[in-house]
């Protein structure tokens, strides 16, 4: 039954993240961001603490929810959408690249999308597909007090 | 990709990782940027990874290849530990 569900999300993502922005190569952003640790700019440690403990669903990544600008970013917002998760908060650090610098500092990760439950930094694309696949995702969700859109499909299904 | 060999940068990546990572009984690389060097994606398994949470097993390869990502757009990564 879970594979009925699974089988709406197709891997484009690599695909689309090739194909327009590619942006800058991951050491770049280093050169921007070297200075913005200093006194409460948005991407001192302070902010991002911040902005990660904001709400339980915290996101940031490339472009919106509404419009993701990166193949990765998107795929994060598709598996949050599979879930029923549409209420978190999402940061699109394309537009503020001191903040773009601070959460790869701030997690000690070089890459976006960065996906953060209960302030905690869970991982990227990769992890939340794979937690998205193994029902690790729904525990998550059920421990932050939201329940997954998928448990209510299952259901469905298996009325039928 | 039958007949291709491996890129130079994947070959890089492999020969970091087996340094990295003596314990690896499955280590692969594949250059995901048409062989541009921009994106990859890793595949690796050890005994190193047993017991410990997917996200901090992704850092164990960020680590150590922090100086490599540098010049890459994008990584995939995907760890486990041996069955």
């Amino acid at each position: 039954m879970r594979a009925a569900v699974r089988s709406g999300w197709r891997i484009g993502a690599a695909a689309a993240a090739l194909r327009g922005r590619a942006g800058r190569p991951l050491s770049q952003a280093a050169g921007e961001g070297g200075g913005a640790e200093g006194g409460g700019g948005s991407g001192s440690r302070e902010a991002v603490e911040r902005l990660v403990r904001e709400h339980p669903v915290v996101v940031f990544m490339k472009g919106s929810p509404a419009q993701p600008l990166c193949g990765f970013s998107n795929a994060v917002v598709q598996i949050l959408r599979l879930h029923g998760v549409e209420d978190y908060r999402a940061h699109d650090v394309l537009q503020d690249p001191d903040l773009r610098q601070g959460i790869k500092n701030y997690s000690n990760w070089p890459t976006i999308p960065q996906v953060y439950l209960n302030g905690e930094f869970v991982g990227g694309c990769d992890i939340l597909l794979q937690m998205h696949q193994n029902g690790d995702l729904v525990e998550e969700l059920k421990k932050l007090g939201i329940r997954s859109a998928l448990l209510d499909a299952e259901k469905d299904q298996e009325k039928k | 990709r039958s007949f291709a060999s491996q890129t130079d940068g994947e070959s890089r990546l492999v020969r970091v990782l087996r340094e990295k990572f003596p314990r690896a009984s499955a280590i692969k690389v594949v250059d995901i940027s048409g062989g541009c060097g921009a994106m990859y994606e890793i595949h690796i398994e050890s005994e190193e990874f047993r017991e410990k949470r997917t996200v901090q097993q992704h850092q164990m390869v960020n680590q150590a290849l922090s100086e490599e990502i540098k010049h890459m757009h994008g990584l995939r990564i995907f760890t486990s530990a041996p069955k």
